[in-house]
């Protein structure tokens, strides 16, 4: 570019300085002041004592923290197989000749993630409602009036329950993600392999999916990182209940420092929660990339 | 000889296979789009009808329409209020978020300055940052800053975690635009600024409109922060608000449905209006992000 046309480092400093206090004052400072409140006992008073760091070998201890850990690495597992799976899916069907309607299709499935995950939640906790929900109400026209069940109190498959709001709303995004890298995939390749005589399941085994990696790379780490933070559907449709069952990481972190009044503690699994959450997506973007490079440099 | 196999079979029989394969996919569709639309069509008629219609079938359609339900939940919920909040919230983000990612962007596709790949990456790094990890340390920080409860208090949060994606969107379109561009306006004699602004700025609007929409939906949206950092009524947002009145009318249900219809009103109407547009926008920023 021109000499004419290079802003004085002034000027550079001035345009980039908002954008830069305002994401550091919300990300990077309360970070660093997590990390400092997680080495005190603090109930939010005047009063604060240093600890140490007995509040991280309490969240070693900590049992409720644990099981939402896992809670939140169950849900990824069901969006994995719920979002991304289905999305691929979809996205395959869309593409084909054989199905119609594509853009109603299309038009309709993202709507619900446009939509509040709160609302959301509330509608899903009316579709569950023993006396006045649809699930019921379906089972009732089928015959299965015995299956009915008040569903967000059953504490077994509660962590399923509460993944189908989150896949149903976020299907339809992941689908166009998945149309958006499927329909960048070169034509000819895709007409070599037919005339080569892959149809069907074997064209999207052997050529597709191969071809797709990179797009069903992202989606999956997204899921992921989505999965790990997830909050709103749990705090609106069963507070984590019944007793902790559905509890995950950020709701236990609200708990916590909100209810119980201990910010110290919620501070410290808030640094928990980070180190964890980006752990996990730091070693799933390796696994899958190494997964790639294995599969014979395809990419 | 495997192959010439699989040849026959699909010439024996293609079009019998091919109508069912037809069928299933074609019926996985539908059924998946008809579960993502009844559920919200249901939350529609059933706020339309009287309790004890409501309870007496949950699934039939209201005999006659009951508005009675969507004044009531106007009044319980203090929807004007709420509205005036979001959308003064909503305007006000978009807008920033808007600006802010378009010179950021601008800058990072077209200039080399000192630090600009630390900048990039401490963006990027907001991508995977768990923002609900954040809701303690964020409400303990507006707290001691005395930044909680004010009109303006969500619009610092809905700005900053909604930067990351924008920037890394507006950067690669503007990558797209010619350079020369910018070598003309600067033998025009162009400032800087005004090539950035009113020359770049209108070339950049097909992503940048795009941004908007994306982010007008994200803040119209967002619960958590708005949960922790407003405890003042008068402050709440949409789905704040909601999350009061279902908690505390949650025994007449048309009543709450019809407050969620008109939670959701303008994300629909805004949805609807462009949806070819918002489609089109997350497929382009799903290839570019």
């Amino acid at each position: 570019m021109g000499k004419a046309l290079r802003p004085t480092r002034w000027l550079t400093l001035l345009y980039l300085l908002p954008g830069l206090a305002v994401y550091s004052f919300v990300v990077l400072v309360p970070i660093l002041s997590a990390f400092r409140y997680s080495f005190y006992s603090w109930t939010g008073g005047p009063r604060r004592s240093f600890i140490g760091l007995d509040n991280y070998v309490e969240i070693m201890r900590d049992h409720v923290f644990w099981h939402s850990f896992l809670n939140n690495g169950l849900m990824t597992v069901y969006g994995l197989i719920g979002q991304v799976g289905l999305a691929f899916l979809f996205a395959l069907f869309l593409l084909s000749r054989a199905v119609r309607f594509k853009a109603l299709h299309r038009t309709i499935s993202f709507f619900p993630s446009t939509l509040a995950p709160i609302i959301i939640a509330f509608l899903w906790t009316l579709i569950y409602n023993y006396n006045y929900g649809l699930l019921n109400e379906g089972l009732k026209l089928l015959g299965l009036e015995r299956l009915a069940q008040s569903w967000l109190d059953l504490s077994g498959p509660i962590v399923l329950l509460v993944s189908i709001p989150l896949s149903w709303q976020n299907i339809g995004f992941y689908t166009l993600l998945m149309l958006a890298g499927l329909s960048a995939i070169n034509k000819e390749v895709l007409e070599v392999a037919e005339l080569d005589g892959a149809t069907g399941f074997r064209k999207a085994w052997y050529v597709i999916i191969p071809l797709a990696k990179p797009t069903l790379m992202v989606a999956s780490l997204l899921c992921i990182a989505n999965n790990m933070r997830g909050f709103e559907h749990i705090y609106a449709m069963t507070g984590g209940g019944p007793g902790n069952a559905s509890s995950v990481m950020a709701l236990y972190a609200y708990d916590t420092s909100f209810l119980r009044f201990r910010y110290g503690y919620g501070s410290a699994l808030a640094i928990a929660i980070m180190a964890l959450t980006l752990l996990i997506i730091l070693l799933s973007a390796f696994a899958l990339q190494r997964k790639r490079s294995t599969d014979g440099g395809v990419s | 000889m495997e192959l010439r196999a699989e040849l026959a079979t699909e010439r024996e029989s293609p079009n019998l296979m091919r109508f069912g394969k037809k069928l299933v996919m074609n019926g996985i569709m539908l059924l998946f789009t008809a579960s993502c639309i009844f559920p919200l069509l249901w939350l529609g008629y059933s706020s339309l009808k009287t309790q004890a219609e409501f309870s007496n079938s949950i699934i039939s359609l209201p005999g006659k329409l009951h508005f009675e339900n969507y004044v009531e939940a106007i009044k319980l919920t203090n929807m004007p209020q709420l509205s005036l909040n979001s959308i003064r919230v909503t305007a006000i983000s978009v807008v920033l978020i808007v600006l802010i990612a378009f010179i950021t962007g601008y800058f990072v596709a077209r200039l080399q300055f000192k630090g600009k790949r630390l900048m990039v990456i401490y963006y990027l790094f907001g991508l995977l940052v768990p923002i609900h990890a954040l809701l303690v340390p964020v409400y303990l920080l507006f707290k001691e800053t005395g930044l909680a409860d004010h009109w303006y208090t969500l619009v610092i949060p809905y700005v900053a975690f909604n930067l990351s994606m924008p920037i890394l969107l507006v950067s690669s379109y503007v990558t797209g635009i010619p350079k020369e561009i910018e070598e003309a306006a600067a033998i025009d004699g162009l400032s800087f600024s005004r090539t950035m602004f009113m020359i770049i700025m209108p070339m950049a609007a097909p992503v940048l409109t795009t941004v908007a929409i994306l982010q007008f939906f994200a803040c119209w949206n967002e619960f958590s922060f708005a949960l922790v950092l407003l405890k003042d009524a008068s402050m709440r947002t949409v789905p704040l608000g909601m999350s009061y009145f279902k908690s505390q009318y949650s025994t007449n249900y048309p009543q709450l449905m019809a407050g969620m219809v008109l939670s959701m009103l303008p994300v629909t109407i805004m949805y609807f209006a462009f949806s070819s547009r918002i489609i089109a926008g997350v497929m382009a920023g799903a290839v570019k992000g």
